[in-house]
Protein backbone atom coordinates (compact mmCIF):
# COMPACT_ATOMS: atom_id res chain seq x y z
CA UNK A 1 0.00 0.00 0.00
CA UNK A 2 0.92 3.64 -0.74
CA UNK A 3 0.26 7.25 0.81
CA UNK A 4 -2.54 7.13 -2.44
CA UNK A 5 -6.18 8.07 -2.40
CA UNK A 6 -7.21 4.55 -3.81
CA UNK A 7 -4.28 2.51 -1.51
CA UNK A 8 -5.24 4.62 1.58
CA UNK A 9 -9.33 3.71 0.94
CA UNK A 10 -8.53 0.02 0.32
CA UNK A 11 -6.20 -0.11 3.82
CA UNK A 12 -9.08 1.16 5.81
CA UNK A 13 -11.59 -1.75 5.81
CA UNK A 14 -8.27 -4.02 5.55
CA UNK A 15 -6.38 -2.75 8.80
CA UNK A 16 -5.78 -5.93 10.63
CA UNK A 17 -4.11 -7.67 7.21
CA UNK A 18 -1.77 -4.94 6.98
CA UNK A 19 0.62 -4.58 9.93
CA UNK A 20 3.67 -3.15 8.71
CA UNK A 21 5.13 0.38 7.88
CA UNK A 22 8.18 0.91 5.81
CA UNK A 23 9.50 4.34 5.92
CA UNK A 24 12.37 5.77 3.89
CA UNK A 25 14.75 8.10 4.98
CA UNK A 26 16.64 10.24 2.77
CA UNK A 27 18.96 12.55 3.48
CA UNK A 28 19.91 16.00 1.61
CA UNK A 29 21.49 18.76 1.59
CA UNK A 30 20.69 21.88 -1.47
CA UNK A 31 23.50 23.81 -0.19
CA UNK A 32 25.91 21.81 -0.86
CA UNK A 33 27.20 21.23 -4.87
CA UNK A 34 29.45 18.02 -4.48
CA UNK A 35 26.80 16.19 -2.74
CA UNK A 36 23.68 17.46 -4.43
CA UNK A 37 24.41 14.38 -7.17
CA UNK A 38 25.72 11.36 -4.91
CA UNK A 39 22.38 12.21 -2.53
CA UNK A 40 19.58 12.54 -5.30
CA UNK A 41 20.74 9.42 -6.93
CA UNK A 42 20.64 7.44 -3.50
CA UNK A 43 17.03 9.12 -3.13
CA UNK A 44 16.18 7.72 -6.71
CA UNK A 45 17.65 4.25 -5.75
CA UNK A 46 15.75 4.42 -2.37
CA UNK A 47 12.59 4.76 -4.24
CA UNK A 48 13.08 1.84 -6.30
CA UNK A 49 14.21 -0.31 -3.61
CA UNK A 50 10.77 0.42 -1.63
CA UNK A 51 8.61 0.57 -4.14
CA UNK A 52 9.92 -2.99 -5.64
CA UNK A 53 9.50 -4.18 -1.79
CA UNK A 54 5.41 -2.38 -1.37
CA UNK A 55 4.87 -3.89 -4.69
CA UNK A 56 5.75 -7.89 -4.15
CA UNK A 57 4.03 -7.63 -0.42
CA UNK A 58 1.33 -4.27 -0.86
CA UNK A 59 -0.77 -6.51 1.19
CA UNK A 60 1.05 -6.74 4.51
CA UNK A 61 3.54 -3.25 3.34
CA UNK A 62 2.48 0.24 4.14
CA UNK A 63 5.11 2.13 2.39
CA UNK A 64 4.82 5.70 4.28
CA UNK A 65 5.73 9.03 2.13
CA UNK A 66 9.07 9.89 1.96
CA UNK A 67 11.00 10.93 5.25
CA UNK A 68 13.42 13.83 4.21
CA UNK A 69 15.63 15.58 6.51
CA UNK A 70 18.91 17.88 5.85
CA UNK A 71 21.90 15.56 5.97
CA UNK A 72 24.46 14.91 8.53
CA UNK A 73 21.09 16.73 10.92
CA UNK A 74 20.54 12.99 12.13
CA UNK A 75 20.69 13.48 16.31
CA UNK A 76 18.40 16.05 15.99
CA UNK A 77 15.72 14.02 13.76
CA UNK A 78 15.39 11.33 16.21
CA UNK A 79 12.29 12.53 17.82
CA UNK A 80 10.40 13.48 14.62
CA UNK A 81 11.55 9.67 13.42
CA UNK A 82 10.15 8.18 16.92
CA UNK A 83 6.97 11.05 16.25
CA UNK A 84 6.15 9.70 13.15
CA UNK A 85 6.88 5.83 14.15
CA UNK A 86 4.04 6.76 17.24
CA UNK A 87 1.33 8.12 14.67
CA UNK A 88 2.00 5.22 12.56
CA UNK A 89 1.77 3.13 15.55
CA UNK A 90 -2.25 4.45 16.78
CA UNK A 91 -3.07 2.81 13.54
CA UNK A 92 -2.30 0.36 14.57
CA UNK A 93 1.17 -0.69 13.01
CA UNK A 94 3.17 -3.65 14.81
CA UNK A 95 6.01 -3.49 13.03
CA UNK A 96 8.33 -0.28 11.45
CA UNK A 97 10.86 -0.59 9.45
CA UNK A 98 12.83 2.36 8.37
CA UNK A 99 14.97 2.51 5.02
CA UNK A 100 18.17 3.81 4.27
CA UNK A 101 21.20 4.35 2.80
CA UNK A 102 22.39 6.66 5.46
CA UNK A 103 25.07 4.60 7.99
CA UNK A 104 24.85 7.86 10.49
CA UNK A 105 21.55 6.53 11.63
CA UNK A 106 23.56 2.94 12.39
CA UNK A 107 25.41 5.02 15.50
CA UNK A 108 21.79 5.96 16.23
CA UNK A 109 19.42 3.07 16.22
CA UNK A 110 19.27 1.90 19.76
CA UNK A 111 17.20 5.48 20.46
CA UNK A 112 14.61 4.88 17.29
CA UNK A 113 11.30 2.81 18.01
CA UNK A 114 11.44 1.19 14.63
CA UNK A 115 13.31 -1.71 12.80
CA UNK A 116 16.79 0.30 11.12
CA UNK A 117 17.36 -1.15 7.94
CA UNK A 118 20.72 -0.09 6.71
CA UNK A 119 22.04 -1.07 3.24
CA UNK A 120 25.32 -0.02 1.91
CA UNK A 121 24.09 1.54 -1.38
CA UNK A 122 26.15 2.72 -4.47
CA UNK A 123 28.06 5.91 -4.75
CA UNK A 124 27.13 6.24 -8.32
CA UNK A 125 25.87 4.55 -11.05
CA UNK A 126 23.08 4.55 -13.55
CA UNK A 127 19.50 3.89 -12.56
CA UNK A 128 19.09 2.33 -15.19
CA UNK A 129 22.04 0.09 -16.04
CA UNK A 130 21.37 -3.76 -15.28
CA UNK A 131 23.87 -4.00 -12.64
CA UNK A 132 21.93 -1.36 -10.98
CA UNK A 133 18.68 -3.22 -11.49
CA UNK A 134 20.55 -6.84 -10.60
CA UNK A 135 21.69 -5.41 -7.60
CA UNK A 136 18.71 -3.84 -6.51
CA UNK A 137 16.73 -7.12 -6.73
CA UNK A 138 19.21 -9.47 -5.15
CA UNK A 139 19.60 -6.40 -1.97
CA UNK A 140 15.31 -6.42 -2.35
CA UNK A 141 14.92 -10.26 -2.29
CA UNK A 142 16.87 -10.39 1.52
CA UNK A 143 15.11 -7.54 2.87
CA UNK A 144 11.65 -8.76 2.22
CA UNK A 145 13.32 -12.04 3.82
CA UNK A 146 14.38 -10.00 6.76
CA UNK A 147 11.33 -8.35 7.18
CA UNK A 148 9.46 -11.66 6.46
CA UNK A 149 11.71 -13.16 9.76
CA UNK A 150 9.70 -10.37 12.10
CA UNK A 151 6.30 -11.66 11.01
CA UNK B 1 -12.24 9.85 -90.76
CA UNK B 2 -11.03 12.43 -88.77
CA UNK B 3 -14.86 14.21 -88.40
CA UNK B 4 -15.43 10.92 -86.67
CA UNK B 5 -13.37 11.11 -83.52
CA UNK B 6 -14.32 14.62 -83.40
CA UNK B 7 -15.70 15.69 -80.27
CA UNK B 8 -17.97 18.74 -80.36
CA UNK B 9 -18.03 21.54 -77.73
CA UNK B 10 -21.61 19.90 -76.35
CA UNK B 11 -19.53 16.22 -75.86
CA UNK B 12 -16.78 17.87 -74.44
CA UNK B 13 -19.16 20.10 -71.82
CA UNK B 14 -20.73 17.33 -70.95
CA UNK B 15 -17.78 14.91 -70.11
CA UNK B 16 -16.19 18.17 -67.80
CA UNK B 17 -19.18 18.54 -66.20
CA UNK B 18 -19.82 14.74 -65.68
CA UNK B 19 -16.35 14.30 -64.37
CA UNK B 20 -16.11 17.37 -61.94
CA UNK B 21 -19.14 16.60 -60.95
CA UNK B 22 -18.54 13.10 -60.00
CA UNK B 23 -15.10 14.54 -58.31
CA UNK B 24 -17.12 16.63 -56.24
CA UNK B 25 -19.97 13.89 -55.25
CA UNK B 26 -17.04 11.46 -54.40
CA UNK B 27 -15.70 13.47 -52.02
CA UNK B 28 -18.44 14.15 -50.33
CA UNK B 29 -19.31 10.82 -50.28
CA UNK B 30 -16.47 9.04 -49.22
CA UNK B 31 -16.65 10.63 -45.57
CA UNK B 32 -19.78 9.83 -45.35
CA UNK B 33 -19.52 5.94 -45.80
CA UNK B 34 -15.99 6.35 -43.52
CA UNK B 35 -18.35 7.34 -40.95
CA UNK B 36 -20.62 4.55 -41.72
CA UNK B 37 -18.56 1.71 -41.74
CA UNK B 38 -15.99 3.07 -39.20
CA UNK B 39 -16.37 0.24 -36.78
CA UNK B 40 -15.47 -2.36 -39.64
CA UNK B 41 -12.29 0.02 -40.59
CA UNK B 42 -11.17 0.30 -37.12
CA UNK B 43 -7.62 -1.43 -36.39
CA UNK B 44 -8.75 -4.64 -34.07
CA UNK B 45 -6.57 -3.85 -30.97
CA UNK B 46 -4.80 -7.14 -30.52
CA UNK B 47 -5.76 -6.92 -26.78
CA UNK B 48 -1.83 -5.96 -26.09
CA UNK B 49 -0.99 -9.45 -26.13
CA UNK B 50 3.22 -9.23 -25.55
CA UNK B 51 5.76 -11.98 -26.24
CA UNK B 52 7.03 -13.40 -23.17
CA UNK B 53 8.72 -16.48 -23.84
CA UNK B 54 9.71 -19.38 -25.99
CA UNK B 55 6.98 -22.34 -25.70
CA UNK B 56 10.09 -24.55 -25.21
CA UNK B 57 10.62 -23.09 -21.81
CA UNK B 58 7.58 -24.07 -20.90
CA UNK B 59 7.20 -27.08 -18.66
CA UNK B 60 5.21 -28.62 -16.94
CA UNK B 61 6.60 -26.90 -13.74
CA UNK B 62 5.30 -23.59 -13.17
CA UNK B 63 8.01 -21.23 -13.73
CA UNK B 64 8.17 -16.90 -13.50
CA UNK B 65 8.13 -15.02 -16.24
CA UNK B 66 8.70 -11.16 -16.79
CA UNK B 67 7.95 -8.64 -19.40
CA UNK B 68 7.18 -4.91 -19.44
CA UNK B 69 3.61 -2.79 -21.11
CA UNK B 70 3.49 0.72 -21.47
CA UNK B 71 0.26 1.61 -19.73
CA UNK B 72 -1.64 5.33 -19.88
CA UNK B 73 -2.80 6.38 -16.59
CA UNK B 74 -5.23 9.67 -17.37
CA UNK B 75 -1.72 11.96 -18.66
CA UNK B 76 0.84 9.59 -16.83
CA UNK B 77 2.45 7.22 -19.19
CA UNK B 78 4.35 4.70 -17.53
CA UNK B 79 6.26 1.47 -18.17
CA UNK B 80 4.86 -1.23 -16.11
CA UNK B 81 6.15 -4.57 -15.16
CA UNK B 82 4.21 -8.02 -15.86
CA UNK B 83 4.76 -11.28 -14.43
CA UNK B 84 3.00 -14.56 -15.03
CA UNK B 85 3.44 -18.13 -13.61
CA UNK B 86 3.01 -20.11 -16.67
CA UNK B 87 3.27 -23.74 -17.15
CA UNK B 88 1.55 -26.97 -18.93
CA UNK B 89 -1.38 -29.05 -17.48
CA UNK B 90 -1.87 -32.41 -17.82
CA UNK B 91 -3.77 -31.85 -21.09
CA UNK B 92 -0.69 -29.97 -22.31
CA UNK B 93 -2.22 -27.01 -22.12
CA UNK B 94 -0.39 -23.70 -21.61
CA UNK B 95 -1.93 -22.22 -18.08
CA UNK B 96 -0.21 -18.64 -17.64
CA UNK B 97 -1.47 -17.08 -13.97
CA UNK B 98 -1.16 -13.47 -12.73
CA UNK B 99 0.73 -13.79 -9.61
CA UNK B 100 -1.00 -11.11 -7.97
CA UNK B 101 -2.79 -12.71 -5.01
CA UNK B 102 -6.55 -12.03 -4.50
CA UNK B 103 -6.55 -11.23 -1.02
CA UNK B 104 -4.65 -8.26 -0.83
CA UNK B 105 -2.57 -7.57 -4.07
CA UNK B 106 1.15 -9.33 -2.60
CA UNK B 107 3.11 -11.56 -4.99
CA UNK B 108 2.36 -15.15 -4.73
CA UNK B 109 5.20 -17.60 -5.22
CA UNK B 110 5.11 -21.45 -6.49
CA UNK B 111 6.18 -23.90 -3.77
CA UNK B 112 8.13 -21.17 -1.93
CA UNK B 113 6.54 -22.83 1.92
CA UNK B 114 7.72 -26.31 2.09
CA UNK B 115 4.69 -27.40 4.26
CA UNK B 116 3.24 -26.97 0.68
CA UNK B 117 5.29 -27.79 -2.03
CA UNK B 118 2.38 -27.94 -4.81
CA UNK B 119 0.56 -24.75 -3.88
CA UNK B 120 0.99 -21.16 -4.81
CA UNK B 121 1.96 -19.44 -1.50
CA UNK B 122 1.36 -15.90 -0.53
CA UNK B 123 4.19 -15.00 1.69
CA UNK B 124 2.03 -11.94 3.32
CA UNK B 125 -0.80 -14.04 5.14
CA UNK B 126 -0.28 -17.41 4.11
CA UNK B 127 -2.83 -17.59 1.52
CA UNK B 128 -2.72 -20.63 -0.66
CA UNK B 129 -3.47 -21.69 -4.29
CA UNK B 130 -3.26 -25.21 -6.07
CA UNK B 131 -1.03 -25.60 -9.20
CA UNK B 132 -4.32 -24.68 -11.26
CA UNK B 133 -4.96 -21.53 -9.86
CA UNK B 134 -7.63 -22.18 -7.40
CA UNK B 135 -7.83 -20.73 -3.70
CA UNK B 136 -7.76 -23.38 -1.09
CA UNK B 137 -10.53 -23.16 1.08
CA UNK B 138 -9.70 -21.56 4.58
CA UNK B 139 -6.77 -19.43 3.82
CA UNK B 140 -7.40 -15.54 3.13
CA UNK B 141 -8.12 -15.26 -0.54
CA UNK B 142 -11.45 -15.26 -1.59
CA UNK B 143 -11.24 -16.07 -5.47
CA UNK B 144 -8.40 -18.08 -7.75
CA UNK B 145 -5.70 -16.38 -9.67
CA UNK B 146 -6.95 -14.44 -12.47
CA UNK B 147 -5.46 -16.23 -15.85
CA UNK B 148 -3.88 -13.99 -18.34
CA UNK B 149 -5.63 -14.86 -22.36
CA UNK B 150 -2.75 -16.50 -24.32
CA UNK B 151 -1.76 -17.37 -27.65
CA UNK B 152 1.23 -18.94 -29.52
CA UNK B 153 2.66 -17.49 -32.50
CA UNK B 154 5.93 -18.86 -34.51
CA UNK B 155 6.61 -20.59 -30.82
CA UNK B 156 6.17 -17.84 -28.63
CA UNK B 157 3.89 -17.52 -26.05
CA UNK B 158 2.06 -14.19 -26.42
CA UNK B 159 0.13 -13.23 -23.37
CA UNK B 160 -2.70 -10.47 -22.94
CA UNK B 161 -5.31 -9.48 -20.19
CA UNK B 162 -5.42 -11.11 -17.14
CA UNK B 163 -9.29 -12.12 -16.45
CA UNK B 164 -10.49 -12.68 -13.00
CA UNK B 165 -12.24 -16.08 -12.65
CA UNK B 166 -14.69 -14.58 -10.13
CA UNK B 167 -14.94 -15.92 -6.55
CA UNK B 168 -15.02 -19.34 -5.51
Amino acid sequence: MRWTKADTTQYLPEKQYIDTVLIPLIPFDPSSDQKMVKQAFQRELNQVFTTLIEREYRGRIFLAPDYSYIHDTNEKEIDRVNDWISRFKEQPFQHTFLFTFDSKWKKHEKDLNGHLIWVPGMQSGSIQSTETQSFVREQALQISELIQAYW
Amino acid sequence: MSDKKRVSRRQFLNYTLTGVGGFMAAGMLAPMVRFAIDPVLQTKESGGFKSVASIDEITNEPQRFEWTIDQVDGWYESEVQKTAWVYRNEKDEIIALSPVCTHLGCTVDWASNEEYPNQFFCPCHGGRYTKNGVNVPGTPPTAPLPMFEHKVEEGMLYLGEAKDRGGA
